[in-house]
């Protein structure tokens, strides 16, 4: 059993079965102290289950759970040196603002004086300062969330959990509440693990993310990393707008490989040693693909195929175009809403859709 | 509130219909208690007030002694109830299985009382002759006389028969209660008991203490249970209809029946009262800290 202590968390193998249906299927990973970690994943994936785990707040079925390299998967939540942040309902509506963000510190018996000084302490660094006599009903739905990060921050844990602690706030909200909590992170220092299914939101805080899906750690990386290069497929089809083929590899070489996608030959970088005859996904992401002119495709340099233009979607800062591949597949090609590709295309148009080779990812899964 | 493109008059005619309903419910319960002022007793052509019937009642050693074991009986129900009830609601809220455990928990009340308390009696009878056989066979007489009829089978029959409603009275309560906070204060370093006494009890508090008036007035009030089980003792209600069925009615007996009506209304007026003043200061209070704060 590894006992790194420079770790803030130590999952090792961890399992949690419900019955039948294993939640959480032999997990293990590390976070590095001092880390914005999140875990991201799809709604039932069982993220939420390994934030709990981690907490103590459920047992689970084998494995272990390290904290600074001490084995705590035995103990009780207020025995572990952690604290959460809750989706929403989780203020004590009998207790105001003050008394909320002091109970834990009130658990510990700290001096009346010392503890209201920490608690104006940590109520200015949410952005709350003279909201102490409030009642947790009176707040909004943004400051209520604040409360409760500042109810767990005031304890000083080393391991800070928060589950889908933004998912109850509004888009707008969110942003800000997002870019507030990767500085108050940052300024505090401690270990911080997210739990969301908004990419956004984890690309905004996270140093490090871990996709977790169908109750297994899928890939983890950080941000850029599992963006533009994911391993998986099932990574490549959840993050961003990806467009996924199936094909096989016919031919090798260098670190390169051509692949047979059915109704169209391509040609991509080999990263992970496929060989010829293997099945593989091909993903290239909806941003990297391009509407080309006759003479873009002439021009060379990129891999194309001929395709049916659909409709457009205006989305504000991108256009979304959707087009009909030879074999049937519809796919996504986003662009800049400069104003000039909407006026390119007519729904029935037969287009060329372009990308350069480095653009695409193969995934033998 | 009426709703503005409601019909008044079929607004109107919904109160008239509930006001006629609690009045035919109420009116003999206020008239058994009129009657009890009255001189003259019921049925008399003239009405003279006088509290000589209440004076009776309370110079009777029997009334009084009566009125203590019901005392008794009613705490000690509050006591062992109540608290089941409770524990009850909380698996409730933790249990996958919550179709299975109602119906257990409520299947006392689909029990006549008279099939309940027959049954218990005939428990008890047996279980004491099993422990005397028990004792006899021990060469010992520690065993005797434990499941003998008197204070604690009297109140093995109103726990039976209260629990249901201790359980239904705080899960509507415990309902608006959200596990998360529990959670969070476990989380803040609470232990479990910390965490259900300074986070959730305050929150259920209404529940437990209507739960508590509501098992006192059914234990109170108890007459078929409490009469098979109780042994040597007698309570306020088994004298009362037992005054009833030997003696007929009579001003007394008006008296009596006026003093369990004033006392089940006390009980329940002043956990309402209490309730509604409680919610009133709450809102009053947030009401004033809600003032504008400067950013």
């Amino acid at each position: 059993m590894s006992q790194n202590a420079d770790n803030a968390v130590e999952v090792i193998d961890l399992s949690k079965n419900y019955g039948p249906v294993a939640a959480l299927k032999e997990v293990s990973f590390s976070i590095e102290s001092g880390k914005y970690f999140v875990l991201l994943g799809p709604s039932g994936g069982g993220k939420t289950t390994l934030l709990r785990l981690i907490g103590g707040f459920i047992k689970p079925s084998a494995g272990t759970v390290l904290l600074h390299g001490r084995d705590v998967t035995d103990l009780a939540p207020n025995e572990r040196p952690t604290s959460m942040v809750f989706q929403s309902y989780a203020l004590f509506p009998h207790m105001s603002v003050a008394k909320n963000v002091g109970y834990g510190l009130k658990l510990r018996r700290m001096r009346k004086a010392e503890l209201d000084e920490r608690v104006e302490e940590m109520l200015a660094m949410v952005g709350l300062e003279g909201y102490g006599a409030r009642m947790p009903h009176e707040l909004s739905g943004g400051q209520q969330q604040r409360v409760q990060l500042a109810r767990s921050l005031v304890l000083q844990s080393d391991v800070l959990l928060l589950d889908e602690p933004l998912a109850a706030l509004d888009a707008k909200l969110r942003k800000d509440m997002c870019l507030e909590l990767k500085r108050i992170q940052e300024k505090v220092g401690i270990t911080f693990i997210h739990v969301t299914h908004n990419q956004e939101e984890a690309m905004t805080v996270a140093d490090r993310i871990a996709i977790v899906a169908g109750g297994e750690l899928v890939e983890q990386g950080a941000p850029r990393d599992v963006y533009e290069r994911p391993v998986r497929r099932f990574t490549a089809d959840f993050i961003g707008e990806n467009n996924l083929f199936d094909g096989r590899v016919t031919k090798t070489g260098g670190n390169a490989a051509t692949v047979d996608l059915d109704f169209a030959t391509v040609q991509a970088l080999n990263g992970n040693g496929l060989a010829a005859g293997q099945a593989v996904a091909l993903s290239i992401r909806s941003e990297l693909l391009g509407l080309l002119t006759p003479a873009d495709a002439e021009n060379g340099g990129l891999q194309t195929i001929p395709a049916e233009y659909l409709e457009e979607v205006y989305l504000g800062l991108t256009t979304s175009h959707l087009v009909r591949l030879p074999n049937g597949q519809e796919i996504m090609v986003r662009t800049l809403s400069n104003g000039e590709a909407a006026a390119t295309f007519e729904p029935g148009q037969t287009v060329t859709v372009g990308w350069k080779t480095e653009a695409a990812r193969l995934h033998p899964d | 509130m009426m709703d503005t493109y409601a019909n008044p008059w079929a607004y109107r005619a919904q109160w008239a219909y509930l006001l006629i309903i609690v009045g035919a419910l109420m009116a003999p319960v206020f008239y058994t208690i009129y009657i009890s002022f009255n001189e003259h007793g019921f049925g008399a052509q003239i009405y003279d007030f006088t509290w000589d019937w209440y004076v009776v009642l309370f110079r009777n050693q029997q009334i009084i002694d009566s009125l203590s074991w019901t005392a008794y009986l009613g705490a000690a129900t509050i006591l062992t109830a109540v608290p089941m009830g409770l524990i009850a609601a909380k698996y409730y809220k933790r249990t996958r299985h919550k179709v299975v455990f109602v119906t257990l928990m409520l299947s006392p009340l689909f029990v006549p009382a008279d099939i309940l308390g027959s049954a218990l009696l005939v428990y008890f009878k047996n279980l004491n002759r099993a422990f005397e056989w028990l004792g006899d066979s021990l060469g010992v007489t520690w065993f005797y006389g434990w499941f003998e009829l008197g204070f604690f089978t009297a109140l093995v029959g109103l726990i039976l028969w209260t629990v249901p409603y201790a359980f239904v009275v705080i899960l509507i309560t415990m309902s608006r209660y959200r596990v998360q906070q529990t959670e969070a204060a476990r989380s803040c370093g609470a232990t479990a008991w910390q965490a259900f006494w300074q986070i959730e009890f305050p929150q259920i508090r209404v529940g437990v203490f209507s739960a508590s008036a509501f098992v006192f007035i059914l234990s109170f009030n108890e007459y078929t249970r409490t009469s098979l089980l109780k042994g040597g003792f007698d309570t306020f209600t088994t004298v009362l209809i037992s005054h009833m069925f030997n003696t007929g009615m009579s001003g007394d007996s008006y008296a009596m029946g006026g003093l369990v009506s004033v006392i089940s209304m006390a009980v329940i007026g002043a956990v309402l009262v209490y309730t509604l003043a409680k919610a009133e200061r709450l809102e009053r209070e947030a009401r004033a800290k809600a003032e504008p704060v400067a950013a």
